[in-house]
């Protein structure tokens, strides 16, 4: 048995208001735009998506001959256009690697949106699994970002 | 509208063996005698105690207000380590989000375990210098609990 835990914080500004970018999260379609995974990646499994407080969401992606990434989320609480606090699991195949505590704060700022994604993990195996998961976020915010740029970028 | 991130960990040395402190986690009976505040009144507890189980806790604190304790477990190693989300509420409002891994481990005397936990407090009304006193205070009751229980040598 070996446990570890770690902590980040990801602060991305989003060039879209709060209420555009709280519907990339709330929204099944609109999320589906912009949380994937790296590029090759295919469905695994059916994914799951009920975005309510005690709601789960869940997901499984890798490389079509690689083992499946699987993300399940339970989601604690959603106030409209400000704030998500929710749980999240991965597993490699059948092995939970890790749990997450997570929240998402909406703010509103001059350019659009300043998104803050707090995360707090308790991780199993792997030590390297704890920075793995800031990675990991970090490429979800850019991919928001990237998400609603190119939104502004086609409206012009 | 805001959220205070906090973390704690805390250990303690208790005098009863790994699987007895465990049982005082997966038994709601057990658990019972130890999980919540002096003087507070439990309404109601169940717990499925399995990975995916739940478990909800009601009662009154002994300021009279009504709390209720919402908890998903995570994952288990039996007679080592438990990892659970959970959610307060206090007179009917969210005031905090959290995860908890207690760890277990067996030492001559008995068990050294760890409490670990992060939380985001919600809107000025919880706080995470209250869990670190909450969690001690648990701590406290917990080894009164599996103390009184050890088998006399």
């Amino acid at each position: 048995m070996n446990t570890t835990f770690g902590s980040f914080t990801v602060e991305r500004t989003v060039p879209a208001a709060p209420a555009r970018v709280f519907a990339a999260f709330a929204d099944d379609s609109e999320k589906q735009a912009w949380f994937q995974g790296p590029p090759g990646f295919v469905s695994k499994a059916p994914r799951t998506f009920d975005f309510r407080i005690g709601g789960e969401e869940f997901n499984a992606v890798g490389l079509p001959d690689g083992p499946a990434h699987v993300f399940r989320a339970r989601y604690y609480d959603i106030v409209p256009n400000e704030r998500i606090v929710y749980t999240y699991e991965m597993y490699d195949g059948d092995t939970r690697s890790s749990v997450s505590l997570a929240t998402i704060e909406l703010g509103a700022d001059a350019d659009g949106t300043r998104l803050v994604i707090t995360e707090s993990g308790v991780f199993f195996g792997d030590p390297a699994e704890a920075e793995s998961r800031r990675e990991g976020t970090e490429f979800l915010a850019d991919a928001i970002v990237t998400h609603f740029a190119g939104a502004v970028a086609s409206a012009h | 509208m805001s959220i205070e991130f906090g973390e704690l960990r805390l250990s303690r040395a208790l005098p009863a063996p790994p699987a007895r402190v465990y049982a005082a986690f997966s038994d709601v009976a057990e658990k019972d005698a130890w999980f919540g505040d002096e003087g507070e009144q439990i309404r109601e507890h169940t717990l499925e105690f399995r990975v995916g189980g739940e478990e909800h806790l009601s009662g009154v604190m002994p300021d009279g207000r009504p709390y209720r304790f919402d908890a998903c477990v995570y994952d288990l190693i039996d007679g080592q380590r438990i990892v659970y989300g959970y959610d307060l509420h206090v007179s009917g409002r969210r005031i905090s989000v959290s995860l908890a891994t207690i760890e277990l481990a067996e030492t001559d005397a008995g068990t050294e375990l760890t409490w670990s936990e992060s939380g985001a407090f919600l809107d000025g009304l919880d706080a995470p210098e209250w869990r670190v006193m909450g969690t001690n205070g648990l701590l406290d009751r917990l080894g009164g609990a599996v103390a009184a229980h050890a088998p006399v040598e």
